[in-house]
């Protein structure tokens, strides 16, 4: 059976997503094609749409419509704290938790040399400019993850380089865990990272 | 039932790097004591509620188990051994150092357990010591012995004539110190019988050393770039 050119290029062109292998890809094709027609304009429409209009917040990098984000025009937001973040996910769930009333900056990814994305890749230069725009303590919230880490720590040699004031959010038992079911390296390493009770 | 045949327990190993995989999975580029450097899939391990979470950490002592004979393998279980501090600043990013070059030069499936002890014992070193450049060129050289490129540092090349530490050599590739060729890295004795004894006090010593390396590695690593080393590199400019 011949396959239509059309379809074959709608084919190759889902197979962009990320896990979409071609069998997938053809599964999503035909149903796109023979059961939500609609629904595939709409897709069509909106993806056209906000590829177009969704850029970087010149101020946080996030994704957004305007040149500044609405988050970073708000005046209701503490300008004198600057948290980095590595993708938009991450920042939601700041936001989530409703603990953060300063300002963001997403790095829209994380220091990984062994998957050859360093410095240059990140342009951490920008979050070097918008940290020295106006005076501000930068709390470093990357992932506690190897590369997390590794990104945190490249970002406060840069920016103490400046003089900028850098700080880390802390680590350890989750809220309401108990020791018996939490892993061995999380306990390790807040064993080893405890701290002094004070009044 | 075949998969069981090919099951082993409670191997110690090291998580050299990690991808993410399908929906919640992770690729593991594993180094094995007993059966070398291995990529095995730890199914779920992206889970927010997985047990695998916090035990596949790089630069942790690990106990694993897997099945499978293929080329990748299926990740059973992982257990904590510990008594390794998490890596901190400079010293986590020269471990990610030591795993990009393992990942580039070691094969897979080929044990060295010698090798595998000696990365155990510098990322102990890293984590208590502060003189890191030292600890990375006694790794690179005794990860280029086990894994078949030794270097000559107690003889010139091609004769048991003895190196003197005041005289002058010329290191070759593939070849050794000699004091007759025109071609090859220029050094003092005294660095390669430093190098032979692992000891880098002198900073000539320490400064040779590096060179005679980077020029051994970018041999053997033939065109590869270390990403590491550019990330090092930039960091110090600052």
């Amino acid at each position: 059976m011949n396959t239509p050119s059309s379809l074959e290029d709608l084919i190759a062109a889902l197979r962009c997503l990320p896990g979409v292998g071609p069998k997938s890809a053809q599964r999503m094709a035909y149903h796109l094609l023979q059961r939500d027609k609609p629904g595939a304009l709409r897709l069509a429409h909106t993806l056209g749409h906000a590829v177009e209009s969704i850029r970087h917040c010149a101020k946080c990098n996030n994704f957004s419509e305007e040149e500044v984000c609405v988050l970073c025009r708000s005046h209701k937001r503490d300008a004198g704290l600057l948290c980095v973040v590595e993708m938009p996910a991450d920042l939601l769930m700041m936001e989530q938790a409703q603990c953060y009333r300063g300002m963001y900056f997403v790095l829209m990814g994380r220091l990984s040399p062994l998957d050859g994305i360093g410095a240059r890749e990140l342009h951490l230069e920008r979050l070097v400019r918008r940290a020295q725009e106006q005076p501000c303590e930068v709390i470093l919230a990357t992932n506690f993850t190897v590369e997390g880490e590794a990104t945190a720590h490249y970002l406060s040699t840069l920016l103490n380089a400046q003089g900028i004031k850098v700080s880390r959010i802390a680590r350890g038992l989750p809220v309401g865990g108990e020791l018996e079911h939490v892993d061995s390296g999380t306990l390790a390493q807040a064993v080893l990272e405890r701290r002094v009770f004070s009044e | 039932m075949s998969a069981h045949k090919h099951r082993l327990e409670n191997q110690p190993a090291f998580i050299l790097h990690s991808y993410p995989f399908r929906e919640t999975s992770l690729l593991l580029e594993v180094f094995s004591r007993n059966h070398g450097r291995l990529a095995m899939v730890a199914r779920g391990a992206r889970r927010p509620r997985s047990a695998l979470r916090g035990l596949l950490m790089n630069f942790q002592p690990l106990e694993l188990s897997w099945f499978g004979k293929g080329e990748v393998r299926t990740l059973h279980s992982a257990e904590w051994q510990g008594g390794q501090p998490q890596l901190q600043s400079t010293a986590l990013l020269c471990g990610f150092y030591l795993n990009e070059l393992l990942l580039n030069l070691m094969a897979r499936d080929d044990p060295h357990a010698a090798l595998f002890d000696y990365y155990l014992m510098t990322l102990q070193r890293l984590a208590h010591e502060t003189d890191h450049a030292a600890t990375l060129r006694c790794f690179e050289k005794h990860m280029l012995q086990e894994l078949g490129y030794a270097l000559l540092l107690e003889h010139e090349a091609g004769s048991d004539k003895p190196i003197e530490p005041g005289a002058h050599y010329n290191y070759v590739i593939e070849h050794g110190a000699s004091r007759d060729v025109e071609e090859g890295l220029p050094l003092l004795g005294k660095t390669l019988l430093d190098m032979a004894a692992d000891d880098y006090h002198d900073p000539l010593s320490a400064q040779q050393s590096k060179q005679l390396m980077r020029m051994l590695l970018n041999h053997h690593l033939a065109g590869k770039v270390l990403h590491t080393r550019e990330l090092i590199k930039d960091l110090l400019k600052n």
